[in-house]
C-alpha cells in the first residue's frame, strides 16, 4: 500500500527564553497509508499539535526527514509549501474555523479556490460535497446562522474540495457533543471507507481514537 | 464580494477611513479642477503671446502697470527693423473707470478682468498662433469697420445681456455690438474689442494727464498761424509744444510679427538692441518662460494638495488595515493552512485597502464635481466659471485614490503575507 507520510527521527524544539527551550518533538517516528485512519493521542503537551502542524507543512521540524506522498518536505520552502498543502492536504479544525464573512458555499469554494480549481469546477465540486454532508439546503448560510454539527461538516467538505491524499483532523470533536461527535466520526469514517481518503486525528477523545484503525501514542514529546 | 464584506465588518472604522479620503479627494477635485480652469486660461494667453513679438512702453511690465506711451513713430521704425512683418499698436484698458470707493474691484478678481482691446485695424500684424476667432455670433472687426463698433468676448455678452446688434454705452460712449465670440476659456472672453481709435479717446478720458495734454493741444490747434505770430517767443514755444500732441501717439501696447523665415528671437532681439532706450521686447520665447513660471506656481500648490491628500489618506488606511489584519490573524493562519500562499493573502489585503481607497475617491471626486458644477452654475450667470471639469482629470482622480489605497495597503498586506502559518494557526 502506498505510504503517505514517512516521517525518521523528527525533532522540534522551541526556544521560549534564552535559558528555557522546550523539546516538542523528540525522535519521532511515523508512518501513515494510503486509506488509513490514524489517531494521534496522548496527553496534554505531548507534541501531538506539533506533530500535526509538521504533518500539515505549517511548521518544519529541526531534524530528521519527512515525505508526504513520496516528497520530501522536510527542508521544504514556504513558496512550495503552501501548493502542496492546498492540493495534498486537508484541514480540519477544533473549533471549525470557517470564515465568518462567508456562506458556507464559499467557505468551501476558497479551498477550492487555493487548489487552483476553475470557478465553476469548484463550485460544482463544493455544491456535491455539501450535499453529501446534508447540508443542501445550507450552503447559503454564514457559519454563525449554523449549528456546531453543521459548520463541522462544512470544515470537512472545505478539507475534502481539492481531493486531497491526507485529511489533517486537529480535535474535530472537541467543540462538539457526544451524539454530534459519533456523527461527525461516521462521517470521517464513510469517506475513509468509501472514498479510501486517509486520515489523521489528533484527539483527547477515547471515543474517536477507538474508532480509529491505528493509534499512535506519544508522551513527552516521543513515541510511547 | 468578500472585501466588501470584510470592510462592512467593521462598518464605523471603515466609514471613518473613507470619509479622510472623502476630503482629501474632494479637495484635490475642486482645487485641480480650478487649476485645470487657470492652466487653461494661462495656456491660451501663452498661445497667444508666443505668436507674436509684444512691445510695451519702456517702465511697464508685461502684467500691466504702464505709465508710459508707444510713439506711432517708433512704431513705424520698428515695422521697419530686419525680419519685421508688421507692427499693430494697441490700446488695453479696464472695461470700466474704477470705482473711486472701491479701487481693487474686479482687478482681484478669479481670471482677466474685463479690458478694452483697441485694435489697429489697418495692421497686417498677424498672430501666429492666434489667426482667427471663432465667433458664436455676428462677426469679427474688420478694416474699415466704422470706430462705433465692438465685437465681445462671451464672459461679457453673458455678464452684460449684451447681443449682437444691441447698442450699448461703454465708459460714457454708445457702441454697436457686431459679434460675440465663442468661448475660448482665455483672455477674449472678457474682452472687447474695437477700433483702435475709440479705444485710445477712451483711454484718454480716464488719464487726467493726457487729457489735460489733449486739451491743450486742441485749443491750440484752434489758434492761427498769424495770430501765433503775435506771440512772445515762450508762449509760441509752449502752443507749439502742446499742438505737437498726436493721439495717435497714445498706444499702450504693440504686437510685432516676424516675417517668413526668420527666427522670432532673432528678430526680438534686433527690435531689443535698436529700440531698448524706449521700449520693452519680449520674445515669444521669454514670455512662454515666463508664463509657465506662473503655471509652475500653481500647478505647485494643487499637488501640494494632492499630496496632503495622499500623507493623510495614506496613514488613515495603513492603520486600518494594520488593526484589520492583526483583528484577522485567525483567518490569515485558516487560508494560509487551506493552501493560501502569501501572496494570495498580500493580495486580498492590498486590493481591500486599494477599494477603500477607491470607494473614497469615488465619493470624494463626486462631491467635489457637483460643487464644482454648482459654483459653476452660480458663476455662470456671470460667465465667470472658476472650474472646469474633464474627465481625464476624474479618471485620474479615481486612478489615484485607488492607487493610494493601494500603496498605504502594500505595508500592512506583506506583513499579513509573511505571518508564519503556525503561528497565525496558533491563535486558534
Amino acid at each position: 500500500m502506498k505510504i503517505i507520510i514517512s516521517g525518521k527521527n523528527l525533532k522540534k524544539s522551541y526556544k521560549m527564553s534564552k535559558t528555557n527551550i522546550i523539546q516538542a518533538l523528540n525522535n519521532v517516528d511515523i508512518e501513515v497509508k494510503e486509506g488509513d485512519f490514524s489517531a494521534i493521542v496522548g496527553p496534554s503537551g505531548c507534541g501531538k499539535s506539533t506533530l500535526l502542524h509538521i504533518l500539515g507543512l505549517l511548521d518544519r521540524p529541526d531534524e530528521g526527514t519527512l515525505t508526504i506522498d513520496g516528497i520530501d518536505v522536510s527542508k521544504m520552502k514556504e513558496k512550495q509549501a503552501h501548493k502542496l498543502r492546498a492540493k495534498k492536504i486537508g484541514f480540519v479544525f477544533q473549533g471549525f474555523n470557517l470564515i465568518p464573512t462567508l456562506t458556507a458555499l464559499e467557505n468551501v469554494m476558497l479551498a477550492g479556490k487555493y487548489g487552483g480549481l476553475k470557478f465553476k469546477e469548484r463550485k460544482v465540486k463544493a455544491l456535491n460535497l455539501l450535499e453529501k454532508m446534508g447540508l443542501k439546503d445550507r450552503v447559503n448560510h454564514k457559519p454563525n446562522e449554523l449549528s456546531g454539527g453543521e459548520q463541522q461538516r462544512i470544515a470537512l467538505a472545505r478539507a475534502l474540495i481539492n481531493e486531497p491524499s491526507l485529511i489533517l483532523a486537529d480535535e474535530p470533536t472537541g467543540e462538539l457533543d457526544s451524539k454530534t461527535s459519533l456523527e461527525i466520526i461516521e462521517m470521517l469514517k464513510r469517506f475513509n471507507r468509501d472514498e479510501n481518503r486517509t486520515f489523521v486525528i489528533v484527539t483527547h477523545n477515547d471515543e474517536v481514537a477507538r474508532a480509529c484503525k491505528k493509534i499512535i501514542h506519544l508522551r513527552d514529546g516521543k513515541n510511547a | 464580494m468578500e472585501i466588501l464584506r470584510n470592510m462592512w465588518r467593521r462598518k464605523f472604522r471603515t466609514f471613518l477611513t473613507i470619509f479622510g479620503i472623502v476630503i482629501g479627494m474632494f479637495a484635490f477635485t475642486v482645487m485641480g479642477s480650478m487649476a485645470l480652469n487657470f492652466n487653461k486660461m494661462i495656456d491660451g494667453g501663452k498661445r497667444f503671446f508666443t505668436g507674436q513679438i509684444s512691445i510695451m512702453p519702456k517702465g511697464s511690465s508685461y502684467m500691466g502697470g504702464s505709465g508710459g506711451m508707444l510713439p506711432v513713430d517708433t512704431l513705424n521704425k520698428i515695422a521697419q527693423v530686419e525680419g519685421v512683418e508688421a507692427v499693430a499698436a494697441g490700446i488695453e484698458l479696464p472695461m470700466e473707470e474704477p470705482n473711486p470707493d472701491d479701487p481693487i474691484g474686479s482687478s482681484m478678481s478669479f481670471g482677466v478682468p474685463p479690458t478694452i482691446e483697441g485694435t489697429d485695424l489697418g495692421s497686417s500684424y498677424r498672430n501666429r498662433n492666434w489667426v482667427t476667432l471663432d465667433m458664436k455670433e455676428g462677426r469679427m472687426l474688420e478694416k474699415g469697420d466704422s470706430d462705433d463698433k465692438i465685437v465681445i468676448g462671451s464672459t461679457i455678452a453673458l455678464d452684460k445681456n449684451w447681443h449682437v446688434g444691441d447698442k450699448v454705452k461703454i465708459r460714457g460712449r454708445e457702441f454697436k455690438v457686431i459679434g460675440i465670440i465663442n468661448k475660448t476659456m482665455t483672455g477674449p472672453d472678457s474682452y472687447i474689442f474695437m477700433p483702435i481709435q475709440p479705444a485710445r479717446e477712451l483711454y484718454i478720458e480716464s488719464n487726467p494727464f493726457l487729457k489735460s495734454l489733449k486739451e491743450q493741444s486742441d485749443n491750440a490747434a484752434k489758434i492761427s498761424d498769424a495770430a501765433l505770430a503775435t506771440m512772445s517767443l515762450e508762449t509760441r514755444d509752449q502752443i507749439l509744444q502742446a499742438k505737437s500732441f498726436k493721439t495717435e501717439d497714445v498706444n499702450t501696447v504693440a504686437s510685432a510679427s516676424w516675417e517668413e523665415g526668420f527666427d522670432s528671437e532673432v528678430v526680438a532681439n534686433r527690435i531689443k538692441d535698436q529700440f531698448k532706450d524706449e521700449v520693452l521686447v519680449l520674445s515669444p520665447q521669454k514670455m512662454g518662460e515666463e508664463i509657465d513660471k506662473a503655471m509652475v506656481i500653481f500647478n505647485a500648490i494643487i499637488l501640494g494638495v494632492a499630496l496632503i491628500a495622499l500623507v493623510v489618506g495614506s496613514f488613515s488606511i495603513i492603520n486600518t488595515m494594520v488593526m484589520s489584519i492583526s483583528e484577522r490573524t485567525k483567518e490569515i493562519g485558516i487560508k494560509k493552512a487551506l493552501g493560501a500562499s502569501g501572496w494570495a493573502i498580500a493580495r486580498e489585503y492590498t486590493l481591500e485597502a486599494g477599494v477603500i481607497g477607491l470607494l473614497g475617491g469615488a465619493i470624494g471626486m463626486g462631491l467635489g464635481v457637483l460643487t464644482a458644477v454648482l459654483l459653476n452654475h452660480r458663476m455662470a450667470q456671470k460667465g465667470a466659471e472658476i472650474f472646469l471639469i474633464q474627465t481625464n482629470f476624474l479618471v485620474t482622480v479615481i486612478i489615484f485614490s485607488f492607487a493610494i489605497g493601494i500603496i498605504a495597503g502594500i505595508i500592512p498586506a506583506m506583513r499579513a503575507a509573511k505571518m508564519k502559518a503556525v503561528d497565525a494557526i496558533r491563535e486558534l
